[in-house]
């Protein structure tokens, strides 16, 4: 056992005390926390302040007034603040609307005028006169016919949010118009289809906590790519210190003092505590997260055990294999062949995000949930979707899972062995099976 | 427990290519045996079931009394593939593997110091290995063979790529170890090498032992029966006939430095050098010592 500790040791500390590593783990958070804080900060800074005219044709005579108290500053504003009251039901506060400040950039300071002349004058203008964004004109059948519309001309490179916001004032200005002509009255119709959004309540056996609709859609994702970002992180360091060694012949040192399923075993043992230092850093930032938005409590304390159950059998699933792949080839370039069917197994877990999570109780979900190796991550799908599989085959797949983690080790013990020592041709998969009944 | 390894009709195949065949071979404790043999002959592949790091298809093998997995502390072991962790340091390097053989922690370090001092290379501890030359970076792994003091030391091919110096320096340290009780196991294909160290030798060829005898003995059976004779000046015709009339002398042929002087079976030798010596003023005159390039060429010589 102490050698084990010591090989694990010091493959822990070889991973983790270098700057890639340091650098590697840090960035994703550091990258998501830039683009979700900081970067619509630095958009809404750099977001340029938009001013100008907007030339108006109005026959109908009724359009016009409506579309310059539409496209006030302050009217405009105020529509702003229903939107990220809007978004701010499916994401924390802050980050909404940090997000959507950013997005929306500022409020633009527009001056609506009637145009006096002839539109192919103003049309002109749009390409000398700087100040002038677009000239609008409403057909004359606008009020009075439902096919009458209006017709927007723009110059070139208009913010598309300004010329959204264009578009929705004159559709809002011909629809208010419509209304009055025939004798409603706008407010009142507006008042009578409104109704104030609520929000729903989850009932738990703990209390009642508000609904996240969106998180509790992302909740498997996270979880599953929580523990798919540990295992393959860690998986790859491990291969690529199995052909380091290989590669610089210390291997054969290392045989005179262990053997070779304690070689591997105590790399593997490295490189897990190497993964579990990721997922707990990542859950972490994650669990603090929900804390500062005062939602923790859409963690159910039971998902974090079977996070860490789903990390061990798959990790050592996972990472026996690669042991395997590490130990027959002569380099990393040569790995690539054997590890392609690995890599397909990984993708599997992510196609089947959707699937599953939508529909826990399919057949699809069901017959994954107890095929290994990707029945670890079916499982966590199906326990953290919104209809948890009974616990009977939670069991089982755990069972196929733990049994599935003996045959890996037993074929990567084997396959270690016999490869570590082998140099020349790269072997094929055929080869691995062989040298897997070898003795 | 007398012997320090057993092979008992070991056979070791790799597909269709037997590496070794049946080998029986039982080297006592505090032994210092050579392992020779040319390239491929199958040295490697035992040394490595000895290991345990390969199992047999057949046969049984013993080290210090069991299989090598449950001995490995005891075994200090120089592959002939070596390498070093590249970017760890010297003196981390040795603690580890001091640490892997169960070395007791608080004379870890102690050891590692002594060893490197020993072989002249107290100032590399704290330099990452891939900064050392090649010859030094043997020396390490020679090291990392020897600091736990182990009761038997496989050396494979220990002196390859080494500059003479060194050479003699590792051949002493060999040569200690021996004294301090250890057995010796020394393969190499260079067997002029384990001439100089071994007292026993052990000659495979194709994965079968063709000779496994004391040096001495090896030397006696193999005695070519040839006395070599650089003469002093020009010999003439005259003295080589009377050289041909003395008892026991077979024939004698001209070489390229000198002559060679074949001798019958119980000829006295003692006698027959003083003799050749009164007829012929000698620069040099030599009873010639059969190499084990000889023996090994005298036994599979047939084959080849």
């Amino acid at each position: 056992m102490r050698k084990l500790f010591h090989v694990a040791w010091r493959e822990f500390v070889a991973t983790v005390a270098t700057k890639g590593f340091i650098i590697g783990v840090l960035m994703t958070p550091a990258l998501m926390a830039f683009f979700i804080l900081v970067m619509p900060a630095l958009m809404n800074e750099a977001a340029p302040p938009i001013a100008g005219e907007i030339l108006v044709r109005d026959p109908t005579g009724v359009v016009f007034p409506a579309l310059v108290d539409y496209l006030a500053p302050e009217a405009m504003a105020e529509r702003r603040r229903d939107l990220l009251d809007a978004a701010s039901e499916v994401v924390p506060d802050a980050v909404s609307k940090t997000a959507m400040k950013g997005l929306m950039g500022e409020v633009p300071q527009l001056d609506i005028r009637p145009l006096e002349g002839g539109l192919e004058d103003a049309k002109a203008s749009l390409l000398t006169n700087p100040n002038l964004l677009a000239v609008a004109i409403v057909e004359p059948n606008a009020i009075d016919d439902v096919e009458g519309s209006y017709e927007l001309f723009i110059r070139e490179k208009l913010d598309d949010r300004v010329e959204d916001e264009l578009h929705e004032a004159l559709r809002e200005a011909i629809i208010d118009a419509r209304i009055r002509a025939r004798g409603l009255d706008p407010g009142e119709i507006d008042a009578i289809t409104w109704v104030p959004y609520r929000r729903s309540t989850t009932v738990t056996e703990e209390g009642e906590r508000q609904t996240l609709g969106v998180l509790n859609m992302m909740m498997p994702l996270a979880f599953m790519g929580l523990v798919l970002s540990s295992v393959m992180v860690s998986g790859q360091y491990l291969l690529t210190t199995t052909i380091e060694e290989k590669q610089s012949r210390v291997v054969e040192m290392l045989l005179s003092a262990v053997s070779p399923m304690e070689l591997m075993t105590g790399k593997i043992i490295g490189q897990f505590c190497v993964g579990l230092v990721i997922l707990v850093l990542y859950s972490g930032i994650g669990l603090v997260a929900l804390v500062s938005f005062a939602m923790s409590g859409v963690i159910d304390p039971s998902l974090v055990l079977y996070l860490f159950i789903s990390y061990v059998i798959a990790y050592f699933v996972i990472a026996s294999l690669m042991a395997a792949v590490g130990a027959a080839v002569n380099e990393l370039r040569e790995a690539q062949t054997l590890m392609m069917p690995l890599m397909v197994i990984l993708m599997v877990p992510w196609l089947l995000w959707l699937p599953i999570s939508r529909n826990p109780d399919s057949t699809l979900s069901l017959v994954t949930s107890f095929l290994p190796p990707v029945n670890t991550f079916a499982m966590l799908l199906r326990i953290t979707s919104s209809s948890p599989p009974p616990t009977w085959q939670i069991l089982l797949s755990l069972a196929i899972g733990v049994a599935s983690v003996f045959a890996a080790l037993w074929f990567a013990g084997k396959v270690f062995r016999v490869g570590l020592l082998m140099h020349g041709k790269p072997p094929n998969l055929r080869t691995l099976l062989r040298w897997s009944r070898m003795r | 427990m007398s012997e320090a390894i057993v092979l008992e009709n070991v056979t070791k195949s790799f597909g269709s290519k037997v590496a070794v065949a049946s080998m029986g071979l039982v080297i006592p404790r505090g032994g210092l045996y050579g392992f020779i043999g040319p390239n491929g002959a199958g040295k490697t592949t035992t040394i490595r079931l000895v290991m345990s790091i390969l199992f047999p298809d057949d046969g049984r093998v013993s080290v210090l009394g069991g299989s090598a997995l449950e001995v490995k502390d005891r075994i200090g072991y120089l592959p002939e593939e070596r390498g070093l962790y590249r970017k760890m340091k010297v003196g981390a390097f040795l603690a580890y593997l001091a640490r892997l053989k169960e070395v007791d922690e608080a004379d870890v370090m102690k050891r590692v110091r002594y060893w490197l001092e020993r072989v002249g290379l107290a100032e590399v501890e704290r330099k990452r290995c891939e900064e050392l030359s090649k010859g030094m970076q043997q020396k390490v792994q020679f090291v990392a063979a020897v600091l736990h003091e182990p009761e038997l030391l496989i050396l494979d091919e220990p002196f390859s790529g080494l500059d003479p110096v060194n050479m003699r320096l590792l051949r002493e340290l060999v040569l200690e170890q021996h004294a301090r009780g250890a057995t010796i196991l020394f393969s190499t294909h260079v067997m002029p090498q384990a001439e100089q160290i071994c007292e026993h030798i052990v000659m495979i060829h194709d994965g079968v032992v063709v000779l496994d005898d004391s040096l001495d003995a090896v030397r006696s059976r193999f005695d070519p029966r040839t006395i070599e004779l650089d003469p002093l000046a020009e010999m003439r015709e005259a003295d080589e006939v009377a050289l041909l009339a003395l008892p026991g002398v077979a024939a004698v042929e001209r070489e390229e430095r000198g002559y060679v002087i074949r001798l019958d079976e119980g000829a006295e030798i003692s006698h027959l050098m003083g003799r050749i010596a009164a007829r012929v003023a000698p620069r040099r005159l030599e009873l010639t010592r059969p190499t084990l390039e000889d023996v090994f060429f005298e036994l599979v010589g047939a084959e080849r």
